[in-house]
């Protein structure tokens, strides 16, 4: 093979390779992009049991349909809080907008910080929970041994109806959960929230 | 002969090292394709050391020897992790495709021989990393799919995971440099003549297999480091606690593992190829359709990676895709199956031992492949999820599919490799003893799953006593079968018969034949003219 041959070659290659190269950098990227992707996607669609966040009032009107929701509440470990629906349920008519309360204390002899997550449970109710107001969305501090009410409002859209996946659901379990929250460092949930209520 | 061997293209004399800067500093694609099947060989004494430990626990209901459970967990992921990425991956990918494929498209070495040397001892790094991880800490209890909040540091605090996080990083960093290796080297450096659709059916499954590769490795590193900082570095993409989602792990963990699992058989497709029509000395029936099934298999196989979900709660319609997608696999898998069959029709066959192992990963393969498509159907995987039944399952497409593939290919390429021939009647006799001792080991492991009974647990009820000890007495033959394979390496490489340049006759059509055995140090150094006929 002439020198020619071998030069041409190996530009050919390099050529090659830095393209193949550039494919594994864009697919490491998108292993990343996945992420905010993946919040987005349950964000809108209400995937894996997000509910939405929407405005006050149902657009398609209520319906005479009616659904039971149970509320569930947990405090994960390192929170010295007790957390508990004021009731095990209510009966909702579809698209009617509810307040709920949920009574949280505070035991220790500290000011602490907490914040929940949340969802809803079977997952494909999540698209037509539409959460109004939450305490969620934001970060509770709890002076030693307070006390607090936390209301939350929804409603459950009348599509919940026509949906194949969802129509059979006769109750939805709304479950929270507070963890401990980082000093300083905003909760994803509530940063997304944060976001969305700029728009 | 389509191919015109040139005396002085192969040279095995003078200008290459000696000693042991032959191979640590090797660039030479024979020596690193011997070395990767050496770790691969190292590798398999230790994976399958720890699936006959299993076995042995599994022997009898109550508890044998095992008396850290954790211990077990360890020993189940890391026979997960070596058989994956330390045994086949190597032998396939890093031994044959090295060894064979720069032979097979007539060029002197791969596009990268530098490179290719990082991507060997990259692998060994990994290695040894993984080996560290059973040593320090816990060790890593968390299956070989590491999924959260398992692998969390609050389940698994301590070193291992991370040892392990990082061992598959380099393993993945080693597998993306050699498939670029790959592709440039079959784009750029085929001899002349030899277009795309001349290419040998190995080949072909080569450059899928590293396309796979590109695609798939780097999600699953952007994943493990995900992982890594959640454990270290407060971070919360899988923690829900921080409104991060541990299924995201599976999304990202499968769209990685389900291509994985054809990056570990479409090697073993191309070797099975060339070897049926090697030995039914005919040219493999419908060339084109089996690329293109190659070809479609890679594509599907990256849009079906949540059938490994089926219970976490993904909605109908989405299960009733997946089913769906997942199912459209078995149509190319049918057309290759049956391309072989056809191959072998009216073919005149011999059955030597490569033969014998190509038609075993035939027949087992599709058993593993009919109880991959009752799997697919989402109703049935959340009845038999996490039980024996898919345990069976993909122990038969790649314990006995894919490691099928590698003896298969072992035996019909160790006189190239070696210069020496293995021993016939012994060959045959390892491939009997592994058949029936494959076979009684994973077959009993379909009725233990659909009875019920959990993977991962070193403990069962008295009424699986039957099969389990069945598996366990297969386990035995197995072992004695591999002891018999290591006899027949020792046998072949100091006694075994001199190889000729092509013991297998005209069927041996491709252009690894072309050159002497053992094949030298430096082979194909004046490109061969390919004639006008398809090289199958």
């Amino acid at each position: 093979m002439s020198d020619d041959g071998t030069q041409g070659l190996r530009r050919r290659n390099r050529g090659v390779a830095t393209m193949l190269g550039g494919l594994v950098v864009g697919m490491v990227g998108l292993a990343f992009a996945s992420v905010p992707l993946y919040r987005l996607f349950c964000d809108v669609t209400g995937f894996g049991g997000t509910p939405r966040v929407g405005l006050a009032g149902s657009s398609s009107g209520i319906s005479d349909r009616e659904i039971e929701v149970r509320f569930d509440s947990n405090v994960a470990a390192g929170l010295p809080w007790v957390f508990e629906a004021e009731l095990r349920s209510v009966r909702v008519r579809l698209g009617e907008e509810v307040e709920a309360h949920y009574r949280v204390r505070n035991l220790s002899k500290t000011k602490t910080i907490g914040t929940s997550t949340f969802n809803v449970s079977p997952n494909s109710a999540g698209p037509h929970f539409v959460k109004v107001q939450c305490f969620c969305f934001t970060e509770q501090t709890l002076q030693p041994g307070e006390e607090a009410i936390l209301p939350v409002r929804f409603y459950v859209e009348p599509e919940i109806g026509s949906d194949r996946d969802a129509r059979d659901i006769t109750a939805v379990t709304l479950s929270y959960t507070f963890f401990p929250a980082k000093t300083g460092a905003a909760a994803p949930a509530a940063s997304a929230v944060a976001a969305l209520g700029a728009k | 002969m389509a191919y015109a061997a040139s005396h002085d293209a192969h040279d095995d004399h003078g200008h290459h090292p000696s000693g042991w800067r032959r191979w640590v500093y090797s660039t030479n694609h024979k020596d690193i394709g011997t070395m990767y099947m050496v770790v691969s060989m190292l590798s398999a004494v230790l994976g399958g050391g720890l699936s006959w430990l299993i076995r042995l626990e599994l022997a009898e209901p109550g508890i044998q020897f095992i008396t850290d459970f954790q211990f077990y967990n360890v020993m189940v992921s890391a026979h997960g992790l070596i058989m994956v990425f330390f045994v086949v991956m190597p032998a396939l990918i890093g031994g044959f495709g090295n060894w064979f494929l720069p032979l097979m498209i007539g060029t002197p070495d791969m596009a990268f021989p530098r490179m290719n040397n990082v991507s060997f001892w990259l692998l060994v790094a990994a290695l040894i990393l993984l080996v560290l991880s059973g040593i320090v800490g816990s060790g890593v209890g968390t299956g070989w799919t590491v999924y959260p909040p398992l692998s969390n540091i609050e389940y698994h605090p301590g070193p291992s995971v991370d040892f392990a996080i990082l061992s598959l990083h380099l393993a993945g960093a080693s597998s993306v440099l050699g498939a670029m290796n790959f592709i440039t080297t079959i784009l750029n450096m085929r001899a002349p003549g030899m277009t795309l659709h001349r290419m040998p059916l190995f080949v072909w499954a080569m450059l899928i297999t590293a396309f796979l590769l590109l695609l798939a490795i780097p999600v699953l590193a952007g994943a493990l480091t995900m992982l890594l900082t959640d454990r270290n570095f407060g971070t919360a993409f899988f923690k829900t606690g921080q409104g991060g989602d541990p299924i995201l792990w599976q999304h990202l963990f499968w769209f990685f593992g389900h291509p994985e699992v054809y990056i570990m058989i479409l090697p073993g497709f191309g070797i099975v190829s060339q070897i049926v029509s090697t030995f039914s000395r005919k040219p493999i029936f419908g060339y084109l359709g089996m690329v293109y099934a190659m070809v479609s298999i890679g594509f599907v196989g990256f849009v079906v990676w949540a059938h490994h979900m089926f219970s976490v709660g993904l909605t109908s319609s989405t299960r009733a895709y997946f089913v769906v997608a997942t199912m459209v696999i078995a149509v190319p898998t049918g057309i290759k199956i049956f391309s072989w069959i056809a191959t072998m029709w009216g073919g005149s066959i011999s059955f030597k031992t490569p033969m014998l192992w190509a038609i075993g990963f035939i027949f087992l393969f599709v058993v593993g492949g009919v109880t991959g498509v009752v799997l697919a159907n989402a109703a049935i995987a959340v009845s038999v999820h996490d039980t024996y039944y898919v345990v069976a399952h993909f122990h038969y497409v790649l314990s006995l599919g894919a490691v099928f593939s590698i003896f298969a290919g072992f035996y019909y390429w160790i006189g190239k490799m070696s210069g020496r021939q293995y021993p016939e009647k012994l060959g045959q006799l390892h491939f009997w003893t592994s058949f029936v001792g494959v076979n009684l080991l994973f077959f009993p492991q379909h009725f233990l799953g659909v009875q019920g009974m959990p993977r991962r647990i070193p403990d069962y009820p008295d009424a699986f006593t039957g099969w389990n000890m069945v598996s366990s007495f297969g386990a035995l033959v197995t072992a004695l079968s591999t002891v018999l394979f290591f006899y027949v390496v020792y046998r072949t490489l100091t006694s075994g018969e001199k190889c000729a340049a092509n013991p297998w006759g005209e069927g041996a059509s491709t252009l690894e034949w072309t050159v002497p055995s053992p094949a030298p140090f430096h082979t194909h150094e004046v490109m061969p003219k390919i004639g006008s006929q398809p090289a199958e």
